[in-house]
């Protein structure tokens, strides 16, 4: 206890009591009164007697502080000056305390503290009347903030505080603690109190035993316990502990401010007496809180200072800043500036709590963890390793080498045969070394060969690495564009068979689609259906992921149908879920949707009839967007185009005819039985976004499909007039959608209609053997029900655009009509054998195309009959 | 679907034209129907190619084809997708 040392210069304890009693009237030498009692730190423990027992002698500013300040200017420099001030300090309490039993300082800090006040300074309305003092500006330390900020947070949780308040507040007689009133009746005697007070550190430090039995009456103002636990403990750290840097900066500090100081001090005071009220708690916060500042001083000065320490927020007492003097006006300035420091602090004060902290601190720790820390954390490791075994003064120099080979060296994963580890970073290092190297030459042969493809792909998988982590993260894939394939494919070996039949139409599509097809090339669109490379099936079905897959997924959507036929026939329930995957309908992965390649083979038209009866409606609608998206991508649209297609085969023909009775059969009855206005919008509007829709017009099941789709929709519009069903924005939609079909087919309408020599073909093909020519016939009724559609949706003007563009056609139909007709009078003329069997034929041929005819221009009001067109009556 | 043996990959070309190779120096093009595990097959609109060489070495090949035929699994030699069509 000796080691903080007193300086024998100090002003005695009764200056101090008179100075306070006679309004510095006089100071007393030290030595005359307190006998060196002070160069026992304990000493400090009693500094605040005069509030616990009530002096009366008033806390005024106006204290003679000139002998102290003396002292503590000198000590600034000692090691002891801290002991040294405080007993100094004390002499001044020890003093008043005859006089001032009354007061109850100490408590009142923490009643302002549970009160929550945390920006006034607010005052304890007790403290006030008794020392006179004028309020002042209540400057917080960040301690006292965060301080005061934990305690509203653990205000429910903290009993020990609004006990504490209410002691302020009730019992004027502040000291619970039997010790003092037990062991000082005579407190009115200042000698006497100092004397125990100081009393050899051992004893005094086993605190129970230098405890007196508390009196009954101590008992009866029922003293909460962890109040004093707390106090308790916090001035066992006091005593424990060194004056640590931070002390220094206090005492510097105390000498700047005087006596405000003082006064904090006597605000102070209760706290030491509490501990001489030691229980045999153990000082857990000092344990807690190794950081030293255990002065009582120290608080004090952290008000100022902003020393961070736990005890010290705990128990700061704010009366001290109350009872502060007037400052002057550079402190005070100084103060303001704090003031609004604190505030600028308090305004984000609180935003995170404890626990959103936590969380931030986990969140961080956890991007640090590695799978194999023994590598990334190495100078950790080592570190680790030189701490554990390190002795100060060792040379650490041999330390470190055997921490490093033991993880290092050995070549097998150090020490501890970390041989995985060893063996995971030997490979990681190949592999970047492997990286580098392929990277290196593959930029020099983009460069000279403009190729660059073989290696271009290299890595473009991502790498099957054991180190996937944050160093070698998967990389991103680089697809090739495809502008090279839809080239090749026409010109290498597999196109070479069709090339001849296709190469020329090709051409001829490409131009009179103007330069559409290109430039989508260079837009490498996803799943675009212009690219002609969808003239050649096996690139098709490549992009939808190979004919195998293909053929796969057929087998297993038949699977998943017989099941679920199976299922429903024996009454089970039906989960269309496997079916749904299996058709890969949404799989975005490959470029043309593997059910779209589907529908190329017969088998994968054939069962779409048994699909649908287990899909639902969202699903079915979706199958159909998919359908018209990546229309020009489908197999049949390609064969039935007389541009792609010139001469279709027989085996074309009739996959041609399946599928429009068997799909388009679908089609038809799902948007009649249960689609609305806007799905077949959206259907349309699929097919004419991502397709050319005048290419996919040349083809005799695209065109029925567009027709199928504005029929259905012209039809629900006509019975919408009626009832009026349609919303005005649905109605402009449509105009919407309809203009821009009609925009893509304007000036191309006309090719709706094959040409003669597809014609010939065709019925070449089709002809049943042994079967005159003039019988068979390419019905073209579809051509016709399409236009008819077409120009019941649209207004007069777009009618106009139409019969301007097929006027030929419907001349040449007529003139057809009735070139049959004289071809059959002339049969009649010159066989009358022969006419009996094909007259009906003919008669009934001529009457279809008319028929067929009359479709179209009935839309419009016309009708033709006999080889003149008139007004429909 | 996992195509783990030879068979299943055949029944991936269920309905669809499949050429057949067999012994005595004969060829089938045709719809495959059906088979079984011992190459047994069914085709239909199948055409049977029977190559015959000449004395004089010269190759000569005649066809006939048939709606529906059975193709006893023992002779087969060889399955595979036409090279055309």
């Amino acid at each position: 206890m000796s080691f903080f040392g007193f300086d024998p210069s100090m002003p005695p304890k009764q200056a101090q009591q008179h100075s306070k009693n006679n309004n510095n009237s006089e100071t007393l030498d030290f030595e005359e009164t307190y006998k060196g009692y002070g160069e026992y730190d304990q000493e400090e423990g009693d500094y605040l007697n005069e509030e616990t027992f009530g002096g009366n002698v008033e806390l005024g500013t106006d204290f003679d502080f000139g002998n102290g300040s003396n002292q503590q200017s000198q000590p600034q420099q000692q090691p002891s000056h801290e002991q040294a001030h405080r007993s100094y300090v004390q002499a001044a309490s020890s003093g008043v305390q005859p006089t001032n039993l009354d007061a109850n300082v100490d408590l009142k800090p923490m009643e302002s503290l549970w009160s929550g006040n945390v920006n006034t300074s607010s005052p304890v309305p007790v403290q006030i009347p008794l020392q006179g003092q004028p309020q002042q500006q209540h400057v917080l330390s960040m301690e006292e903030i965060e301080r005061q900020q934990r305690q509203m947070q653990q205000f429910n949780g903290a009993p020990g505080g609004p006990v504490t308040n209410g002691n302020n507040q009730n019992a004027q007689f502040m000291p619970p603690q039997g010790f003092m009133q037990g062991q000082y009746p005579g407190q009115f005697i200042p000698q006497q109190f100092p004397n125990m007070y100081h009393h050899p550190g051992p004893f005094y430090q086993q605190g129970p035993m230098a405890v007196p039995p508390p009196p009954p009456h101590v008992q009866q103002q029922s003293v909460p316990p962890q109040q004093v636990q707390q106090v308790q403990q916090q001035h066992v750290q006091q005593q424990h502990l060194p004056p640590s840097p931070q002390d220094q900066n206090v005492q510097t500090n105390n000498s700047h401010l005087p006596s405000p100081m003082l006064e904090h001090e006597l605000g102070k005071s209760p706290q030491p007496i509490l501990r001489q009220s030691q229980s045999p708690m153990p000082p857990t916060l000092q344990e807690l809180a190794p950081q030293g500042q255990t002065s009582n001083q120290v608080p004090i000065q952290n008000q100022q200072q902003q020393q961070p320490s736990r005890q010290q927020q705990q128990r700061q007492p704010m009366p001290q800043q109350n009872r502060r003097e007037p400052l002057s006006p550079e402190e005070q300035k100084r103060l303001q500036i704090r003031h609004a420091k604190v505030e600028k602090i308090l305004k984000h004060a609180g935003l995170m709590t404890p626990r959103d902290k936590d969380f931030i601190t986990r969140y961080q720790l956890s991007q640090i963890v590695t799978e194999d820390p023994y590598n990334e954390d190495f100078y950790f490791q080592v570190y680790k390793i030189i701490q554990r075994g390190g002795i100060v003064g060792e040379s650490n120099k041999g330390l470190i080498a055997r921490a490093y080979l033991e993880h290092s060296g050995h070549r097998l994963g150090g020490r501890y045969k970390r041989a995985d580890i060893a063996l995971q970073r030997m490979q990681s290092q190949v592999e970047k070394a492997v990286t580098v190297a392929k990277e290196r030459p593959q930029k020099k042969n983009e460069d000279s060969l403009n190729a660059g493809n073989a290696t271009g792909r290299d890595g473009v998988l991502g790498k099957v690495s054991t180190s996937m982590n944050s160093k070698a993260p998967r990389r991103q894939l680089t697809i090739p564009l495809s502008t090279s394939r839809s080239g090749s494919t026409l010109t290498d070996e597999d196109g070479e068979l069709r090339r001849n039949s296709t190469a020329g139409a090709l051409q001829e599509v490409a131009e009179s689609l103007g330069n559409v097809d290109l430039n989508n090339k260079t837009r490498a669109r996803r799943r675009s259906s212009y690219a002609f490379t969808s003239i050649d099936q096996n690139s098709v079905l490549t992009r939808s992921g190979g004919r195998k897959f293909v053929l796969s997924l057929i087998e297993t959507v038949y699977e998943e149908v017989l099941e679920l036929e199976a299922n429903l026939r024996s009454g089970k329930e039906i989960n269309n879920k496997e079916l749904w995957s299996a058709l890969h309908i949404d799989d975005e992965v490959y470029e043309v949707s593997p059910y779209i390649s589907m529908l190329s083979f017969d088998k994968g038209v054939k069962i779409m009839p048994r699909i649908f009866n287990f899909l639902d409606k969202e699903q079915k609608l979706k199958l159909l967007q998919t359908f018209f998206s990546e229309l020009s991508h489908l197999n049949i649209i390609i064969i039935s185009s007389y541009k792609t297609n010139p001469t279709p085969t027989d085996a074309q023909l009739k996959k041609i005819d399946l599928f429009q009775t068997v799909f388009l059969k679908i089609i038809v009855s799902f948007l009649s039985n249960s689609s609305n206005f806007i799905e077949i919008m959206s259907l349309l509007l699929h097919l004419i976004k991502n397709n050319n829709v005048s290419f996919i017009s040349t083809s005799k099941i695209g065109l029925n499909l567009i027709t199928v789709l504005i029929s259905r929709a012209a039809l629900i519009r006509q019975d919408s007039n009626r009832s009026s069903v349609l919303s005005t924005p649905e109605i402009s939609t449509w105009n919407e959608i309809y203009d821009k079909l009609f925009t893509a087919l304007e000036s191309k309408i006309a090719n709706v209609f094959p040409p003669k020599e597809y014609i010939d073909t065709i019925i070449e093909v089709s002809q049943p053997k042994n079967v005159s020519p003039a019988t068979c016939y390419y019905d073209q009724a579809y051509i016709w029900q399409f236009l008819a559609s077409l120009a019941l949706s649209g207004k007069l003007n777009h009618q106009r655009i139409i019969i301007d563009e097929v006027r030929d056609e419907i001349f040449g139909t007529i003139t057809q009509a009735e070139s049959l007709k004289e071809h059959l009078q002339q049969e009649v003329n010159s066989d009358s054998n022969n006419s009996t069997i094909n007259s009906d034929e003919i008669m009934y041929r001529r009457e279809k195309l008319y028929q067929d005819l009359n479709l179209f221009l009935n839309v419009m009001g016309l009708v033709s009959r006999d080889g003149e067109i008139s007004e429909l009556k | 679907m996992s195509s783990n043996t030879p068979l299943d990959l055949l029944k991936l070309n269920l309905d669809e034209r499949i050429h057949v190779k067999l012994r005595g120096a004969r060829s089938m093009t045709g719809t495959l129907q059906a088979f079984d595990s011992h190459c047994n097959i069914v085709l239909s609109d199948a055409v049977e190619t029977i190559y015959e060489l000449k004395d004089d070495g010269e190759l000569q090949s005649n066809e006939r084809s048939s709606e529906m035929v059975f193709v006893r699994g023992d002779s087969v030699t060889l399955i595979t997708t036409p090279e055309d069509e």
